[in-house]
């Protein structure tokens, strides 16, 4: 133990020790179980075996942990029964070092936001450690009696649980002391990784978990999050204060891949082609994705105002080249080894405005874009300093910043229409641009301060009914303008002028969020999706491609973040979109690796099992059905008259599209007419979606798929029996016999 | 600090100083595994091998590159994850691998084996100054 | 007249490649630009005339994940 810890030493609980299984061709073959009980102190630890089955059907990832939940919840489980379980599994790239992006893994969980599974990608070290460890997954299940801290020991092959003595439950606190608290020295905190969450997770459903490295120049504890879902709530619910895992020693070929000579060139090309190229594309390493602000102002696409607006005049104060100055250049900023892409900016040595750590001296990770849109422009604020200090809080507080800034955004909406006010707020001014008074908010969401900062951290799905039972607000305006579907807050894109990518965020396994498609510039820019087949096969075929990355450990930023320069001159049309070189590189690493070939049909093939069996289980959950598929107003386009003024002519354009004349009629009149018109197009575009995912009209997957993916297990057929419906099927005969009469 | 002089025009392409380092450091007489390269180019001998510019020492996650007290780039194994990052940062293209052997990619580290070998003197072991 | 994607676009004699992205704001840097079905290379765009009548494909790439 080092020394300059302020943590007392903790008090051991449970102590179990463990033979680890070799890793071969990237899986360990074993998972690890770990019951904390029912708030009984009785701790349980098992390794359980991986069958062959379950690597055929599921791969790995987000494929493992969903098969795992299923096994280990009843059909009438919520979230915050001990039933519930964190699965945490990375896949069979995870741990490579070779290649950018092979540390990510997958934390699957029934979601108090969603109410059904959700899956929360995140980087940083622990999946590769826990998988060195010998595990290809591992399980928390049950609640603790007390206050805990998990410690996966890797080095000594054994698994304890302590009486967490971290008096402060906030990210950076619980990662700098447990980094030291495990660690021999200095140099040896690299090789530990602390899951943890923050304080928000006692009361809102925002809460996420946040995933560490250490970062060795820095000699700091930098962290990633699995942010999306409420996973911290569900952690915090089970009294885990941190997971800690630590592994020393590995090499380069700890996978034990079939070909490591494959993995080394693939990688150490992309490194070149990073090197080479990435400045002149999309500046990864030096600014993060927070290059895209000023690009998705320039295409409207730029989140202003709860999404009222794609564009604003200030932009230069959020643009990349803004952010470029904040963040410290020339790091090794990869979340996991190899990462040359070293897109996990910094900004070092900020001193905090606000809240409890004043005056403090900090490191933040980040913004990303989805932070400097969400906690920035979204809430018409145009100042990188105070979206800086929010991306911390957010962090520490265990906050994920999407779902906190599209929240806060319609909640500003709904104070400047006057369907909130001041004294429900508690004294808060919630009107777009409002810094002092939206940063407040943040700190109240994640102390539960009162009634509105807790009601509101449930998420606009419940706030607004809280809203409308408390303070007597409009439920319809709010639900209109709500960007919200199935309980998730929407990701920082503007979708409206993309029918795909309506799609894309609303027709989602587990939200909108854009892990499995990002269409607008293929639909809306390039125009290469002109029909609904075209958009409806988009629909299909992106999110099973990007779905494979969540089975595998692996990020998706280095397949199209960086591209072959040739990229777009060799390949035309959509195939240009899969960046065929990098695809190739995955395929080929995924043969090295396991010893088994694979081709693109047999990727989209792997991932469509993961894609229905998740679907299937959002049904088993009592959801998963095309009620669930609703496009809120502001999704589709104008709610307001302010909406429709900023783009009129563009406006206007879209009205006379549907052979609607737009002269002498008020704007009123032309913004229901255009959602009129375009509900009609999303019902259409909700079909072709369905049909083509083999699905039936209510969005359930039917036998024959699901026999052709060999998901026809005993309990899932009988699941879809119950729900299946003759007159949900495409060629009914009930339907035809309503034509005829 | 040591750095290995090349001249170029006086290579004869014989490829003793590429057995003299595969057989030192891998047991090996392989040219895969030689930390200087010799490429014939239209007739022109080129020759590939580390200047010691230390443009790799950023680039590795676990600063496992480091200067030595001769100011000779040197890479720890014992930090180093085979992530060969350096490998494709490197300027020259001077840092080779061959997962064959071991997963560490590896560098000439002006030993002056190569040196000794060489037949016509195209290779020197200078001291230079320390920038 | 030219064509941008699909839409009818104005031109005007000596437009160039970058001339057109301009206009539109088709800042993002991922693009690969096509005249009439021949790829324009990303050095030849500030050089490279549109000729009236051409049918000018501006295929943005993805990103973000």
């Amino acid at each position: 133990m080092m020394k300059n810890i302020e943590m007392q030493p903790m008090k051991l609980l449970a102590d179990w020790s463990f033979k680890p299984k070799k890793i071969n061709r990237g899986y360990s073959g074993e998972t690890l179980y770990i019951g904390l009980g029912k708030k009984d102190g009785n701790y349980i630890f098992e390794q359980r075996p991986v069958s062959d089955d379950m690597i055929e059907k599921f791969t790995g990832g987000r494929g493992f942990g969903l098969r795992l939940l299923w096994n280990a919840v009843r059909n009438d489980t919520k979230w915050n029964d001990p039933e519930n379980e964190i699965v945490i599994a990375g896949g069979p790239f995870c741990g490579i070092t070779q290649y950018p992006g092979a540390g990510k893994c997958y934390s699957v969980f029934l979601s108090p936001a969603t109410k059904q599974t959700y899956n929360s990608n995140a980087g940083g070290y622990f999946a590769p450690f826990l998988k060195f460890a010998g595990f290809d997954a591992m399980e928390l299940q049950g609640k603790a009696d007390r206050d805990v801290v998990v410690f996966i020991d890797g080095d000594n092959d054994k698994v304890q649980i302590f009486e967490s003595t971290l008096n402060d439950i906030n990210a950076y606190y619980v990662s700098e002391e447990l980094h030291k608290y495990f660690a021999k020295d200095e140099a040896d905190q690299r090789t530990i990784s602390v899951i943890s969450t923050g304080e928000a997770s006692r009361t809102s459903y925002w809460s996420g978990m946040n995933f560490s490295f250490y970062d060795s120049r820095r000699k700091a504890v930098r962290l990633k999050q699995a942010g999306r879902g409420g996973g911290g709530t569900v952690l915090r619910d089970k009294g885990v204060v941190a997971l800690v895992v630590k592994r020393t020693h590995f090499t380069g070929s700890e996978n034990n891949p079939a070909d490591l000579s494959v993995i080394q060139k693939a990688g150490a090309s992309l490194h070149k082609r990073i090197h080479d190229h990435d400045d002149e594309q999309c500046r990864m390493r030096a600014v993060g994705t927070a290059h895209l602000t000023e690009i998705m102002n320039d295409y409207h696409l730029l989140p202003v105002n709860n999404y009222k607006f794609g564009r604003h005049k200030d932009i230069d104060n959020i643009s990349s080249w803004t952010y470029t100055k904040h963040f410290t250049q020339g790091m090794a900023d990869g979340c996991w080894y190899g990462c040359s892409l070293a897109c996990a900016k910094a900004v070092d040595h900020f001193q905090l405005q606000t809240g409890p750590c004043r005056g403090k001296e900090v490191i933040v990770d980040g913004p990303e874009y989805e932070t400097a849109a969400g906690l920035g422009s979204n809430l018409g604020i145009f100042d990188a300093v105070w979206t800086i200090e929010a991306n911390f809080y957010a962090d520490h507080y265990a906050l994920d910043t999407i779902s906190l800034g599209t929240g806060i955004a319609w909640a500003c909406e709904c104070y400047e229409l006057g369907l909130i006010n001041k004294k429900n707020t508690h004294g808060l001014e919630l009107t777009f641009g409002n810094k002092e008074d939206l940063m407040e908010l943040i700190h109240r969401i994640a102390h539960g301060a009162d009634d509105f900062a807790v009601a509101l951290g449930r998420g606009i799905a419940e706030a607004k009914v809280y809203f409308h039972e408390h303070y007597g607000a409009d439920l319809d305006v709010m639900t209109k303008i709500g960007m919200e579907c199935q309980g998730l807050e929407a990701s920082e894109y503007r979708c409206q002028e993309s029918i795909a990518q309506w799609g894309g965020y609303f027709l989602t396994l587990k939200g909108p969020q854009h892990d499995e498609a990002w269409l607008i510039f293929m639909d809306m820019v390039n125009k290469q999706l002109p029909s609904y087949e075209d958009k409806a096969e988009a629909l299909f075929f992106f999110p099973n491609f990007r779905l494979w990355f969540s089975l595998q450990g692996l990020c998706k930023l280095p397949w199209n973040d960086i591209e072959p320069t040739d990229n777009g001159l060799k390949y035309k049309g959509i195939e240009a979109a899969k960046i065929p070189e990098h695809l190739q590189n995955y395929l080929d690493i995924y043969g090295a690796i396991t010893g088994k070939p694979l081709t693109q049909e047999g990727l989209i093939e792997q991932s469509e099992k993961v894609y229905n069996f998740e679907r299937i289980f959002n049904l088993r959950m009592g959801r998963g059905t095309s009620a669930y598929h609703i496009a809120p107003d502001r999704g589709l386009g104008p709610v307001w008259e302010d909406e429709w003024d900023a783009r009129a002519e563009y406006f206007d354009s879209k009205l006379e599209e549907f052979g609607s004349d737009p002269k002498g009629r008020s704007v009123k009149e032309k913004i229901e007419l255009l959602q009129k018109y375009r509900r009609v197009q999303w019902e259409e575009l909700k079909a072709a979606v369905y049909r083509r995912r083999g699905w039936n009209r209510n969005g359930i997957p039917t036998i024959a798929t699901v026999k052709r993916l060999g998901l026809d297990y005993p309990d899932v057929v009988a699941l879809l029996e119950k729900h299946l419906r003759p007159e949900d099927e495409w060629e009914s005969s009930v339907t035809e016999m309503k034509a005829k009469a | 600090m040591k750095v290995l002089q090349v001249m170029a025009e006086k290579c004869v392409q014989c490829r003793e100083c590429m057995s003299a380092c595969a057989k030192v450091y891998f047991k090996e007489d392989s040219p895969n595994f030689s930390r200087i390269k010799v490429i014939d180019k239209t007739g022109f001998a080129n020759l590939n091998v580390c200047s010691q510019c230390g443009a790799c020492i950023g680039v590795c996650p676990t600063e496992a590159l480091e200067r030595d007290a001769g100011g000779v780039v040197q890479l720890r194994k014992n930090k180093c994850t085979s992530c060969l990052m350096c490998v494709g940062f490197c300027p020259s293209a001077s840092m080779f691998f061959d997962g064959s052997k071991q997963s560490e990619p590896f560098k000439c580290i002006a030993c002056g084996i190569c040196a000794k070998n060489c037949p016509v003197g195209a290779l020197v072991l200078m001291n230079v100054p320390n920038n | 007249m030219i064509k941008v994607n699909g839409s009818p676009s104005e031109w005007y004699d000596g437009m160039t490649v970058q001339n057109l992205l301009d206009r539109e704001n088709y800042s993002f840097r991922m693009l690969s630009v096509w005249i009439n079905d021949r790829a324009v290379g990303k050095s030849a765009f500030s050089t490279q005339k549109i000729p009236d009548g051409a049918n000018v494909q501006v295929i943005h790439n993805i990103s973000g994940g």
